[in-house]
């Protein structure tokens, strides 16, 4: 396998880049969507089975995201986990203290994990 | 059909006019927050001494920031191909669930196919929260050019912004990388917990939170996500189904 690959590195010279990002990343992850449209595609909105589809799409999403904040990858493992999750909080309270404004929570979440990282780095 | 999040419609628009409202849509919160989550790809791609333009095309084409973390990162550490390719995979495995669930509100009998999967196509953490929120507003014929519209714009801004990465994130400081890094959960927590609009809509979040790290510690980092989505999806669905039969009973 590995003697393959490398033959087909020499072989696609300077484009073998984009060969590695189609094959070994656009396919894996695009597979799904094709599986999902063929699955989806005869379910109706109001479905009992769209409905369980719709919790744990929603299950999984969360748990992506969760998972990013308790053990994050890269810079932002430098901020404590408390200041990972105040921030989120903070995001969290301005956004309902503002009627709900998507950019205040944003903004104001940000701000505070900066804090929190500046407050750790010094 | 009124919306307080979408731009207004009339029925004299035109396909393309709901896509250009759509893609109107899309260019403000939604913009800005995949280009602070893509911006870091294009530092990864460099750091492996790839093009930049192999970094945009991860971007257009996996669209999916996880997994081109994953690609890039595997390679940076020399791990073999077909291993990230595998890796890459079992991150990608959400599609799956978030397309079924966003396919039908998309569907209607003469839609062909090949249209379903390009739409498909533009499924991103960001665009399906988004989907999801908006398109019960529209009505049925304008929600497939609307949702086209959106999410391409939001591909075209992230893939853009990967390109731009290329370039910046080596002269930024840790501080600033974190919070580029926190955009995309933060961007999730508040637009998710801004769009619970009746009770059972909480059950799944609050199921995934709890089950996230029980799971990490039950079945180990690979099958994680997976197990926390299905139990807590099921969890979160089989509560809201007896609430459900009780009052109609």
């Amino acid at each position: 396998m590995s003697g393959i690959l490398a033959s087909l590195e020499h072989a696609t010279g300077g484009l073998w880049p984009y060969f590695v990002v189609v094959i070994f990343g656009f396919l894996p992850t695009e597979v799904w969507r094709v599986l999902g449209v063929l699955a989806g595609k005869g379910l109706k909105e109001e479905s009992e089975v769209f409905h369980w589809v719709r919790m744990v799409s929603t299950a999984l999403v969360t748990a992506v995201v969760a998972k990013l904040l308790l053990s994050p990858q890269g810079a932002l493992a430098m901020v404590p986990l408390w200041g990972r999750l105040g921030a989120v909080g903070v995001g969290l309270a301005v956004m309902f203290a503002t009627r709900r404004s998507i950019a205040m929570g944003l903004i104001s979440g940000e701000v505070a994990l900066i804090a929190a990282g500046y407050w750790t780095a010094t | 059909m009124s919306s307080t999040l979408n731009s207004p419609a009339t029925d004299t628009m035109s396909p393309l006019g709901h896509a250009l409202r759509g893609g109107r849509d899309a260019l403000g919160l939604p913009a800005i927050t995949i280009c602070f989550s893509l911006i870091g790809i294009g530092g990864l791609a460099r750091d492996i001494g790839y093009p930049m333009l192999a970094g945009m095309l991860s971007s257009a084409l996996m669209w999916a920031g996880p997994a081109q973390v994953l690609l890039f990162g595997s390679i940076a550490t020399g791990t073999a191909l077909p291993v990230a390719a595998i890796a890459v995979l079992f991150s990608s495995l959400r599609f799956m669930p978030m397309t079924i669930s966003l396919v039908p509100l998309l569907n209607d009998p003469k839609r062909p196919l090949w249209q379903l999967l390009l739409a498909a196509h533009l499924i991103s953490i960001t665009n399906w929260v988004e989907g999801m929120r908006r398109l019960p507003d529209e009505p049925k014929p304008f929600r497939y050019p609307y949702f086209c519209g959106f999410g391409l714009v939001v591909l075209l801004s992230g893939t853009l912004a990967t390109g731009a990465g290329y370039f910046l994130v080596g002269a930024l400081p840790a501080v600033l990388a974190a919070a580029l890094l926190f955009t995309t959960p933060m961007f999730f927590s508040v637009n998710l917990a801004g769009s619970v609009k009746r009770w059972p809509d909480v059950l799944p979040i609050v199921a995934a939170i709890a089950l996230t790290p029980v799971a990490t510690l039950l079945v180990g980092t690979d099958y994680d996500l997976v197990a926390a989505g299905l139990v807590g999806g099921t969890l979160a669905y089989g509560i809201e189904r007896m609430m459900r039969h009780r009052r109609r009973a």
